[in-house]
């Protein structure tokens, strides 16, 4: 799909959201939602085969959603999923939640984490990160146990990685 | 006398001889004037032909003698040279012989030089390949370590990375980025 139809997506799902109220919320799951279906090969292949009809990966995604996240989340994903557009819904979500920070004057820092943090760990990260790059950041923590241990972050072009997986990366190369 | 010749001839029987042996006077007469005829005309016509025929035959002779003589010299000559050329042989023989030995000998000190200078190079590149494959040895041991290392090194920093551990290194992250790097 062509940048600007995403643009066009996550434009028309912001301002639902928006309607809807609880941006941050919203956003936050659809951060999550995105990271699963990268991560989650099953997933994917389910919501992305055109071979099953759409009111069917609907019902998969509210089945996944229901109970978890917001009835908001859901009918935005399930309207991703229904309009064929299964493919792009990281992108999607990925630019909804620039275009919320940039409403709020904030940059997303992708946070990777083998490990879920505490609320006191974000609020000190977003605190570190903020000062480290000169930007308030919007935070989004992804669990990742390919990074094995410590963090990346990634701010704008920016990205500080200081992960076990890098580390033995490095060890590696110079062994 | 001629008449008397002529009269004995005409009263006498030419068929019939007076003795069993000797003819008769005439034809003795006659028989010797025509012998002497002849005898003078061969003297006369024949003398010279024979003289000259025996002359040439004796310049024949005398040519073959020469010839004979100046074919024994040419032998001669020739049998002098093919006794030099003999000469010449086993001079050439002894020459050749020695020329050979000399090749020989420098040959055979040319081979010895060649052979010590290959076992040498031999012995040189034979140190050289043990030491690289010693070297080769150690690289591929390193490699193989390292190998074995990097494959193993995840799963035992894996095993180590405890809650307390993971806790550690993202305060020390969070303590990091806060001081600014």
């Amino acid at each position: 799909m062509s940048n600007a139809r995403i643009e066009a997506y996550a434009r028309a799902l912001f301002e639902i959201a928006q309607a809807e109220g609880d941006i941050d919320a919203v956003e936050n799951e659809l951060f999550r939602m995105a990271r699963a279906f990268e991560s989650n090969e099953q997933l994917r292949s389910t919501l992305t085969d055109a071979t099953i009809p759409a009111d069917r990966r609907q019902g998969v995604v509210e089945q996944l959603l229901g109970g978890k996240a917001s009835n908001t989340t859901t009918q935005l994903v399930a309207l991703v999923v229904g309009s064929g557009r299964s493919k792009d819904l990281p992108a999607i979500i990925d630019t909804l939640i620039k275009r919320a920070s940039s409403e709020k004057k904030l940059e997303v820092a992708e946070v990777r984490s083998a490990i879920a943090l505490t609320d006191d760990q974000q609020k000190r990260l977003s605190a570190a990160l903020t000062k480290a790059t000169g930007k308030q950041v919007n935070l989004k923590v992804v669990i990742d146990p390919t990074v094995m241990g410590g963090l990346v972050a990634t701010v704008g072009d920016e990205v500080i990685d200081d992960t076990v997986r890098t580390r033995l990366e490095q060890l590696k190369s110079r062994i | 006398m001629i008449s008397q010749i002529v009269s004995l001839l005409a009263a006498e029987d030419p068929t019939v001889t007076h003795h069993w042996l000797l003819p008769e006077m005439a034809e003795i007469i006659y028989g010797g004037l025509a012998s002497v005829i002849i005898f003078v005309g061969l003297v006369k016509f024949g003398g010279p032909v024979i003289k000259k025929g025996m002359a040439a035959r004796t310049e024949k002779i005398q040519k073959e003698l020469d010839g004979a003589a100046s074919a024994r010299s040419t032998s001669e000559s020739e049998a002098v040279g093919i006794r030099a050329a003999l000469g010449d042989v086993a001079a050439e023989r002894t020459r050749l012989l020695a020329e050979a030995d000399t090749q020989a000998a420098a040959l055979l000190l040319d081979g010895r030089a060649r052979i010590a200078t290959e076992i040498t190079a031999l012995e040189a590149k034979a140190v050289a390949d043990l030491a690289a494959a010693r070297g080769r040895g150690t690289d591929e041991l390193r490699a193989e370590i390292a190998m074995l290392a990097a494959l193993a090194t995840p799963a035992v920093v894996q095993a180590t990375l405890s809650d307390q551990t993971q806790q550690e290194l993202i305060e020390a992250f969070i303590t990091s980025v806060g001081a600014g790097r």
